[in-house]
């Protein structure tokens, strides 16, 4: 483990787990003085009636380290706390601005953290799923395909990704991308060397032999097609850059990524001539301040709300980030901006910098390639959600509705987040206990 | 080999986060200023309609605007009127469908806790929030306003008081007026209706005709007159021949006075008697054009009276008098001009004289306090909400239309008006007032005038404590209207309050 190799930390008795409940109560006190400025600031009182669920939050995420203090004990000690964080500042957000919202997740994330407690419990390793590609393979298609059935799919805002089960709503698709990613790391492993080597020249280049890509290639095309049916910019997008990267990761080949992007500038290009709602978020990405109180309102009010928070923010409670459509999920962003200024935006992309950098070292100390192209592949997925989410807010990129990770309202993208959590965790679990098992006790070797 | 590749996709990824990084604070920070003030931004003012906003409160403690908080609403407060229409055109509506005017438009950056002073204290700005709101103190008693409401008894007119050696504005109303509540509401429909409404009604209720208006001033622009002919060099030692008319050069039509008697004599007869053939003859033959527009210019007319409320309205002096056409002669030293007449009847404040029953009420501020003209104000101080005061409206001296003597000679003047003249209905006991009376007729042939007394008051011996311009419109319905019968009982009434309170 990257922290035991450095001496300097490894001379006391604490151990990852002590560090881990350490940086977790920290995140568990940021997260209740955010909630303290809040009920300051609402006049109105109201979230007293939110306290108790903010308590649960607090309980899960009390119990999810003593879940892996028992099931992975010697799990990297950073990724639960800066989960803990997002998860926590995202919920004191989703409180102030709607609190009907508040209880909802935070029974989401008790959900989430049952998921997170049976993954690590059922699954105590993860290279067995190699063996099961195929079968990922078709759930992930299975899951994706759910909207799209009657009775059950429901669109919503434009876009048919959700299945109704009465109570409440589930996005599939979240589910997916995860499985998909199990999916696209088993072929990978298994067909890499193939895909590395040239078996034929084609126009001066080395292509390696096009069977192999078709499982590949069928994957990443129904993906797409099911996405594009069910009007899912935003996850076309990030399952077509996982792709990509998944290539990359295990081919360290740049042609497949010059391949991806052009390929990428072809279909966006087909489907900008194809489809008028993917012409109306370029041009409101575009021309957002021509048209600010109709295709451009969310990014410009985004905008608005950002600039009146300036470098310190209005404080958590005193700007108005209502005003901005879907502020809960989608713009989440735009109002921490707003009432924690850019001090607290900027550090919540640090915070999922951090998150992406442990999760990133995680595959590195990985012994296994599967588990490296999991945990890689994850991670990666989840630092470009964030990306093209941000980025969206921030009109960099065109706006798609995908969430922040751990920070939006949403129960199955805080459900499946914490299944990446319990993955990434079980695999740097593994991969220290493989080093132990080889003799090369560091953790010995540190503290005594 | 993919630990390499993972750590170049580490790389890609830092690489966009740093983007990201670049990108927000380009907007929160760079581009902020520049997206607060895009005028597609409405944040401001939801912000405001969502906020506590600080009360309105008179001199004497009487709240005129409080925000009420709502439960269950598109805002969070609503702002109301508790004393109805008495302030409307003091402290002004504040709506979210009709925006702002008044105390509530200009003091809005106090009220709303905007105002630097108001930042740097309270817990809310350490935390990144907007300051605490202020409460905006007037100047103006209410127990003023309220006579001033009672008196005019539903006429049209206006009184305004003054405090000579401040400008603190100590009343300041005028009839017909409105019920801002009904501006203020957030009903969007209730809103418009009621200003539209309010603008068919008759006499325009929504403008405050004590700043916002012009009538003629008739007589009481004879202190400007007078002022002029006593700063004036070439003038010497007044004594006007008296006489019954008075034909201006190349004038058709005489000038008389009222009771077609004869007068003239001092500057004290003159103001005492009121007398028209006197004074335009001092204007037209002694006085001349330059000299009567410089004075009137030195008093505030032509140009925009220094309120702290947006809408005060400029006098109206004419400027040109036309071409010499005479060199002086005889009795005249200053010759005579095309427009000789004219300047002969702007010196009795007719023909194309204007102005609002705040300026002339400063043109007395002015005689009172030495010959220093103070900036008017509505607005008193601002406090926090501890009581400390967090800004507190400075005396500001505009300039100096008259030296002291001449100041001294005037109000001489006026309070002989007041002991033996057209203004002795406001002799006091125990008190010095000063008082000039005017009566302008709308024409020859239209019934009713504008009927005015602008004065000052005072204990003897000491500089006076209060300037007053008394407006009552020309109305049809009431014939007989004259500065001395209609005016002078008004101000005769508010300064028996205003001493006995003060």
């Amino acid at each position: 483990m990257a922290m035991l190799s450095m001496p300097g930390q490894t001379g006391t008795l604490r151990g990852p787990r002590t560090t881990e409940l350490m940086f977790l109560v920290s995140a568990g006190l940021l997260t209740s003085g955010a909630f303290a400025l809040a009920a300051m600031a609402n006049r109105e009182g109201t979230p007293a009636k939110v306290l108790p669920f903010l308590g649960l939050v607090l309980l899960l995420l009390g119990s999810a380290h003593v879940i892996v203090r028992r099931l992975a004990p010697n799990a990297e000690p950073t990724l639960l706390p800066i989960v803990g964080l997002l998860n926590g500042l995202g919920y004191v957000m989703i409180a102030r601005l709607d609190q009907n919202f508040a209880a909802r997740q935070s029974v989401w994330t008790l959900v989430g953290l049952v998921a997170f407690t049976l993954t690590l419990l059922v699954v105590p390793s993860i290279r067995r799923f190699a063996d099961y590609r195929y079968l990922l393979a078709l759930a992930g298609i299975v899951l994706l395909l759910l909207p799209l059935m009657p009775f059950i799919g429901v669109t919503i805002r434009g876009a048919r990704i959700w299945i109704s089960l009465h109570f409440f709503t589930i996005q599939p698709g979240e589910f997916a991308k995860v499985v998909l990613t199990m999916f696209l790391a088993g072929y990978l492993v298994d067909k890499r060397e193939l895909l590395t080597v040239s078996t034929r020249r084609f126009a001066g280049v080395n292509i390696p032999d096009l069977r192999h890509f078709a499982p590949l290639l069928g994957a990443l095309g129904i993906a797409i097609l099911v996405m594009v049916a069910e009007r899912d910019l935003g996850s076309s997008l990030l399952f077509f850059t996982l792709f990509v990267v998944m290539m990359y990761l295990a081919t360290s080949r740049v042609a497949y990524v010059l391949g991806g992007l052009v390929s990428f500038a072809i279909g966006s290009a087909i489907a900008y001539q194809i489809f008028g709602h993917v012409r109306r978020r370029v041009s409101a990405w575009l021309f957002a301040f021509d048209d600010p109180n109709d295709t451009g309102f969310q990014v410009v009010e985004a905008s608005f709300a950002m600039a009146d928070g300036g470098l310190i923010g209005t404080g958590i409670g005193e700007g108005t980030p209502t005003v901005i459509p879907v502020v809960t999920t989608d713009m989440i962003f735009a109002a921490i901006g707003e009432e924690f200024g850019l001090i607290g935006a900027a550090g919540i992309l640090v915070a999922f910098l951090l998150f992406i950098g442990a999760g990133f070292r995680v595959a590195l100390e990985a012994s296994d390639p599967f588990e490296k192209l999991v945990a890689g592949g994850l991670t990666a997925l989840l630092g470009f959600q964030v990306i093209v989410i941000v980025g969206g807010v921030v009109r960099l990129l065109p706006l798609t509705g995908v969430t922040l990770p751990f920070v939006s309202y949403g129960g199955s993208s805080l459900v499946a987040n914490y299944v990446i959590l319990a993955i990434l965790i079980r695999i740097s679990d593994s991969a220290s206990r493989d080093q132990d098992q080889g003799g090369n006790d560091l953790t010995m070797h540190g503290t005594l | 080999m993919i630990d390499r590749s993972l750590r170049r996709v580490l790389v890609v990824l830092i690489a966009g986060f740093a983007v990201l990084m670049v990108q927000v604070s380009r907007i929160q920070v760079i581009q902020a200023e520049d997206l607060r003030n895009n005028p597609d931004n409405g944040r401001s003012i939801l912000r405001d309609f969502n906020s506590p906003r600080g009360s309105i409160v008179t001199a004497d403690g009487v709240v005129v605007a409080v925000s009420d908080e709502l439960v269950g609403s598109v805002f969070d407060y609503q702002r109301s009127y508790p004393e109805g229409d008495l302030y409307a055109h003091v402290a002004g509506y504040y709506s979210f469908n009709l925006g702002a005017t008044g105390v509530e438009k200009a003091y809005n950056d106090w009220l709303s806790g905007r105002a630097a002073a108001l930042r740097l204290s309270g817990l809310n700005t350490l935390l990144g929030g907007a300051g605490e709101p202020g409460t905006v103190v007037l100047s103006v008693r209410h127990d003023l306003q309220e006579q001033a409401a009672e008196l005019l008894a539903g006429r049209s007119g206006s009184v305004v008081m003054i405090e000579p050696a401040t400008g603190a504005v100590l009343a300041l109303y005028s009839s017909p007026t409105y019920d801002p509540n009904l501006l203020a509401s957030h009903d969007g429909v209730a809103a418009v209706t009621a200003s539209q409404e309010l603008l068919d009604a008759p006499g325009n209720p929504r403008r405050p005709a004590a700043y916002a208006d012009r009538f003629f001033p008739g007589s009481s622009f004879k202190i400007v007159t007078a002022a002029a002919a006593l700063e004036h060099p070439d003038v010497g030692p007044i004594d006007v021949a008296p006489t019954v008319e008075y034909f201006a050069p190349l004038a058709s039509r005489a000038i008389r006075n009222s009771g077609q008697r004869a007068c003239g004599g001092s500057i004290d007869d003159m103001i005492a008697s009121s007398c028209n053939t006197g004074f335009a003859q001092l204007a037209a033959e002694r006085i001349g054009p330059e000299a009567m527009v410089e004075m009137a210019e030195n008093f505030g007319f032509n140009d925009n009276v220094p309120l702290d409320i947006a809408g005060a309205t400029a006098g109206v002096f004419p400027e040109d008098f036309g071409e010499k056409l005479r060199d002086a002669e005889d009795g005249n030293t200053v010759g005579v001009f095309a427009d000789s007449p004219v300047l002969a009847q702007a010196a009795l404040g007719q023909n194309n004289v204007s102005a609002s029953p705040l300026q002339m009420a400063l043109v007395a501020a002015t005689v009172a306090n030495g010959g220093e003209r103070n900036s008017p104000h509505v607005v008193q101080e601002v406090r926090r909400l501890d009581g400390t005061t967090a800004h507190s409206v400075p005396t500001d001296l505009v300039n100096r239309p008259i030296e002291p003597e001449t100041s001294v000679a005037l109000r001489r003047a006026m309070q002989i008006a007041v002991e033996d003249g057209t203004a002795s209905g406001l002799q006091m006991a125990g008190i010095e007032v000063g008082a000039k009376t005017g009566t302008a007729q709308l024409g020859q042939d239209v019934v009713g005038a504008h009927a005015w007394v602008v004065g000052f008051a005072g204990k003897p011996g000491f500089a006076p404590d209060v300037a007053f311009a008394v407006h009552v419109a020309a109305d049809p319905q009431f014939p007989d209207s004259s500065g001395s019968r209609t005016a002078v009982p008004i101000a005769r009434a508010l300064l028996s309050e205003f001493f006995a309170e003060s």
